[in-house]
């Protein structure tokens, strides 16, 4: 019950936090509704058992990517958003947009022919129950960062060199955007 | 604190997301949008991850955020070098290519 509570507490400020970033006039203001956003996500792992993810979430999201926005606003002029307007137009038309196809899909998530998940309303999230593990000591207790590098550095050790791959390219091809003469 | 509550949070973010990409007129929201999204494709693996007792969800979000970090790097060199050739990181400032 009281996980119930902190759920819709954790996934309300969430939705909050991300209408902010849509909706501030300032730069500066959308990244930090977003930090405080991608920390409360990692509370939101945390709460769906992925311990590891949440770890992840927080130092990779919340530390690095957010300082790399913010560095992105020093890099730029931003005095023209006070007066321009930081929305066009048709942003109404789009936001009638989203929220009818927000209200159609999420209805279809649940009322279709063949939902996309069957019986989702009564599933509800098992708290692991560690008990009967931990009789069998310390060491051989399975916690979540555990199993997860276990799988990650068996079954998808070739994807996880690949992502450093990914990463280094992505990383040279970002300096050599932003160089002086492209 | 059952599953349809956390899909329709991630469907709520992916919504807020795609409104702020087409809607916003600052490339940096632009980008930050984009994360949004990536927030909710990961909200959605860990739920499901958690809801069929199996890894591979969390295994994905963590390459995920991987992928996140790398757009990141690319879209601030693309910050930046629209700002070196417009002067402004205003969207709209960049119609070379208009017809």
């Amino acid at each position: 019950m009281m996980m119930t509570v902190l759920l819709i507490i954790v996934g309300a400020l969430i939705a909050l936090f991300a209408i902010g970033v849509v909706s501030f006039k300032h730069p500066v203001a959308s990244a930090v509704s977003l930090l405080v956003g991608f920390l409360l996500v990692g509370v939101f792992y945390l709460l769906y058992g992925a311990e590891f993810v949440a770890a992840v979430q927080v130092m990779v999201y919340a530390g690095g990517i957010m300082v790399l926005y913010l560095m992105g606003v020093l890099f730029t002029d931003n005095e023209w958003i006070h007066v321009t307007r930081q929305t066009h137009l048709q942003a109404w038309i789009g936001l009638v947009l989203i929220l009818a196809f927000f209200a159609f899909f999420g209805h279809k998530l649940f009322h279709s022919e063949y939902p996309a998940i069957e019986n989702v309303a009564s599933q509800t999230v098992v708290q692991k129950e560690n008990k009967a593990e931990e009789k069998l000591g310390y060491l051989k207790r399975e916690t979540n960062p555990r199993s997860v590098s276990v799988k990650l550095f068996s079954d998808y050790l070739i994807p996880f060199e690949a992502a450093s791959v990914l990463l280094t390219v992505a990383v040279v091809g970002g300096i050599f955007l932003a160089k002086k003469e492209v | 604190m059952s599953v349809s509550f956390a899909i329709l949070l991630g469907f709520l973010l992916f919504s807020l997301g795609v409104f702020g990409l087409l809607s916003r007129r600052n490339l940096i929201v632009v980008l930050l949008s984009l994360e949004l999204l990536f927030v909710a494709a990961g909200i959605n693996f860990v739920v499901f991850s958690n809801l069929h007792k199996n890894l591979e969800g969390q295994i994905f979000t963590i390459f995920l955020i991987a992928v996140a970090a790398g757009e990141a790097a690319i879209g601030i060199g693309l910050l930046i070098a629209l700002f070196r050739v417009r002067k402004s990181a205003n969207v709209d400032e960049a119609k070379s290519l208009r017809g």
